[in-house]
């Protein structure tokens, strides 16, 4: 007697089935890829994977190696969109998209993606509510804050839908980029037990796949040769979490990580006197800006706000706190917004006596001006912030700097008591509206909370948004600007943020101008 | 002994209660979780939701009942980032933080308290002044620098340990290095200088003058009650023991109870703090327990004091 049994004749055969229709995922057997480690601050704020749950910077570090959009971004060239799940997108009218989908597009668990799969990533269960699953509430809020006129995806074949909006959108092409529209496995997320426990670990179709992940700890993503582009170059991508910037430059230097990010400027020479490291990145399409409430008694007044605005001495601070690695832009607005950059904008120039004279025209008196400032949520914001505090006591205004915890402290008591804070921006799309509008129109949270709001801005939100005359919309924004900062300043521009990557110095990669980290085969080699 | 037990727990179950009340209060006191977990980006009514359904609509006080409530039917809620049973949450923490903190604590007693004792037996000596100069140093660097410090010698100039993660045995060596100096020479100053005292008492030079052999009075007299400061120390290192260490784990990226309440704190994921701060106050609580049943055994005088007070 051998001892095999039907029963093991058959186990065996369906096992081998199964590992030949199981998605394929790289081994150190298989191949000579190289893997590698990135050290980065956090990996996720909100311990989830899932992009509707975590808005952020360094939510957005990661989530392009394991999840893709319809519409993708060349983050490391123009920023123009780019065919991603989606071949090719049509205008039927100004409410409705059609998009034709990839063929044989597959999830990391193995199936393929279909159009169903599409519309019910866009669906209720996984954003609006109303479906069969219970939808975190601010789920719903993030997702129509992203798609605030989305209606529904028809499907109109195996690979083609039709995106339906409820009114006219002049980006709604470059909202399906968005990090919200990752296109998630249906059958994946109907498995989990809940929303959160799918949100911990999506199965999407980005090159690599979610093999482990340890919140606040350790991301393991693992190449998957199954991918539409073809076998990823890595065979592993580790995120370590380590949140002491010595510690993740100790961690390259030790050869226990290959990239070190969120290097400081004042660290970047440190770094690179060691010949087999070199600091790559620059400035990046997210801009620093100080934010006013007029709301407040004294700032209500746009002379002062005017004043501030003067006495911001911005060279100063990219000379000193930067080395010089950034710079400023002409406004809230980058370069790739194409025909709507106003090439002619100027920020409100560094005058202290015009300041002082607007002062006087004010009539302000000395009252006190509260400015709430996180220490270094943003690279050299403390060092940044103590700069404009001494310009703006130089020309008069009395700004009582005030070091908080987080960003609840930030909005704490009524809207009188909060003066100034910092904030940052940043932009995907080569238009203006999403930005802007976004952030400062009807729909943003500082209208919403009353901490600016301007009639005639935002009559203009709505028409750049509503408009589908380009010159027109052009004029309109070019009009936004003058009003949000020069007229009646919301804001004052600091600089562009930078970000910037120590990497061992042998290996070619190119930095996004965003945080994204990109890992495809388009930009590696060592 | 069994009422001096009883007030004992009673007076721990108070210690419990008010440090879970200040970290409640104050938590609460110090920024709207809804606003640090939602982002600066947040919409309103996002805020708004997010408060509604995590309880934070609700004034303070039905907040506090209804957490001791849900305390005491074994309910300690849900991590408000993302989603999980803060018990889960917690514990899956305490693994990685005892690693690095057990091995510590018996590198703190094998190396402090010896040291501590032949330094106060060799008063003076070359050997006193460098085990003293090793302590000072001890207490006096901060474990962040240290830290630093070992991983510059021995991760970045040598190459011989990892310096940060959780990969292998080998990543915890740093870490417990820095806490075990650290510890020990807390512990070697306390001995060295209950030691110090112990020997010029009376019964010392008593059992001297009796002609027991030197290693006989030290053993059997100076050591037993010199252990009583000693054991005090101990206790507070033994509380700590699931804490973790904050700053170490944040320099090492060793994800322990450490880190997480450091995290937890910084996001304001209220759940997870009280249940940690639950936990080491409950460990803290146990321990100190646990010196003072110590205490009696080891000074059966303590017993006496406590019942004499009682009358």
């Amino acid at each position: 007697m051998t001892g095999i049994t039907r029963r093991h004749l058959l186990s065996v055969s369906a096992a081998s089935t199964a590992a030949f229709a199981m998605p394929r995922f790289a081994s150190a057997q298989s191949t000579e890829r190289p893997a590698v480690t990135v050290a980065v601050q956090r990996i996720s704020n909100s311990n989830t994977l899932e992009m509707l749950t975590e808005q952020s910077n360094v939510g957005t570090r990661i989530y392009t190696s394991y999840a893709e959009t319809l519409i993708g971004n060349n983050w490391i060239g123009d920023m123009s969109l780019q065919p991603q799940l989606a071949t090719s997108w049509k205008r039927v009218d100004d409410q409705t998209v059609d998009v034709d989908l990839r063929e044989g597009v597959k999830f990391h668990n193995g199936d393929v993606m279909t159009a169903e799969d599409v519309a019910f990533s866009y669906g209720p269960d996984r954003m609006w509510g109303g479906g069969t699953v219970e939808v975190p509430e601010n789920v719903k809020v993030v997702a129509r804050q992203a798609l605030p006129a989305f209606e529904r995806i028809e499907v109109l074949g195996p690979h083609k839908i039709r995106l339906h909006n409820s009114s006219i959108d002049p980006v709604l092409e470059g909202r399906l980029s968005g990090s919200i529209g990752m296109i998630v496995s249906k059958r994946a997320f109907m498995e989990a037990k809940s929303w959160m426990d799918w949100a911990r670990r999506p199965i999407t179709t980005g090159p690599y796949a979610i093999t482990e992940y340890k919140p606040d700890s350790v991301l393991t993503l693992s190449a998957f040769d199954d991918h539409w582009e073809g076998r990823p170059p890595l065979r592993q991508v580790r995120f370590v979490e380590t949140p002491e910037t010595a510690s993740r430059i100790n961690l390259l230097r030790s050869g226990g990580a290959d990239f070190a990010c969120d290097i400081p400027p004042d660290q970047i020479a440190t770094v690179e006197a060691d010949k087999r490291f070199k600091v790559v990145g620059g400035p990046i399409n997210n801009t620093r800006y100080t934010v006013f409430n007029k709301s407040h008694p004294v700032l209500a007044n746009p002379l002062v706000r005017q004043a501030l605005t003067h006495s911001v001495d911005r060279n100063l601070i990219v000379e000193s706190l930067w080395s010089g690695r950034t710079e400023v832009p002409r406004g809230l607005q980058w370069s790739f917004y194409g025909d709507f950059y106003i090439a002619d904008h100027e920020n409100p120039a560094y005058d202290p006596d015009k300041a002082r004279a607007l002062l006087r025209k004010a009539g302000y008196n000395g009252e006190p001006i509260p400015y709430r400032v996180l220490n270094d949520y943003y690279t050299a914001q403390t060092a940044t912030a103590q700069i404009n505090t001494e310009n703006w006591r130089a020309v008069g205004l009395n700004i009582k700097l005030q070091m908080v915890e987080n960003w609840g402290q930030i909005s704490e008591g009524g809207p009188e008591t909060r003066g100034i804070h910092d904030w940052s921006a940043a932009a995907s799309l080569p238009d203006p509206y999403v930005q802007m509008s976004g952030s400062w129109g009807p729909l943003g949270s500082p209208w919403k909370s009353n901490q600016w709001r301007n009639e005639e801005f935002g009559k203009l939100s709505q028409e750049l948004g509503s408009s589908t005359d380009k010159t027109r919309r052009i004029a309109v924004w070019r009009r936004m600007l003058q009003i949000i900062e020069i007229e009646d300043p919301a804001y004052v521009v600091l600089h562009r943020n930078a970000s910037f990557t120590a990497k061992r110095a042998d290996i070619k990669w190119t930095p996004a101008q965003s945080f994204v980290m990109d890992f495809r085969r388009h930009n590696w080699s060592a | 002994m069994l009422q001096y037990l009883l007030s004992r727990l009673l007076r721990a179950a108070v210690s419990i209660v008010m440090v879970v009340t200040f970290v409640f209060v104050v938590l609460r006191m110090s920024g709207d979780p809804a606003t640090v977990i939602m982002g600066a980006d947040a919409p309103p009514e996002a805020i708004d939701a997010f408060r509604k359904a995590w309880g934070l609509d609700q004034p303070l006080w039905v907040q506090y009942f209804a957490f001791f409530e849900a305390v005491f039917s074994g309910e300690l809620g849900r991590s408000m980032r993302d989603g999980r049973d803060v018990v889960a949450v917690v514990l899956e923490r305490v693994p990685s933080t005892l690693a690095l903190t057990i091995p510590a604590f018996f590198v703190n007693i094998a190396v402090g308290i010896p040291a501590g004792v032949y330094a106060a037996l060799h008063r003076n000596s070359l050997i006193d002044r460098c085990v003293m100069v090793m302590a000072v140093t001890g207490f006096a660097v901060p474990s962040f620098i240290l830290a630093m410090l070992l991983v510059l010698i021995f991760s970045v100039t040598l190459g011989w340990l990892p310096s940060a993660g959780q990969d292998s045995w080998r990543n915890a060596i740093l870490p417990i290095a820095t806490m075990g100096f650290g510890g020990a020479a807390l512990l070697a100053r306390f001995t060295r200088s209950a030691m110090l005292e112990v020997l010029g008492q009376s019964y010392i030079r008593t059992a001297s003058a009796k002609g027991l052999p030197w290693s006989a009075v030290v053993w059997r007299h100076a050591l037993q009650n010199a252990a009583i400061p000693t054991i005090t120390i101990i206790g507070f290192m033994l509380g700590g023991l699931v804490a973790g260490a904050v700053v170490v784990e944040s320099v090492f990226s060793w994800p322990g109870v450490g880190r997480l309440l450091v995290v937890s704190v910084a996001n304001r994921d209220l759940a997870v703090v009280q249940a940690v701060v639950l936990m080491i106050a409950m460990t803290m609580v146990a321990a100190n327990m646990v010196v003072d049943v110590l205490y009696g055994l080891v000074d059966p005088r303590m017993q006496g004091q406590a019942r004499a007070a009682r009358r």
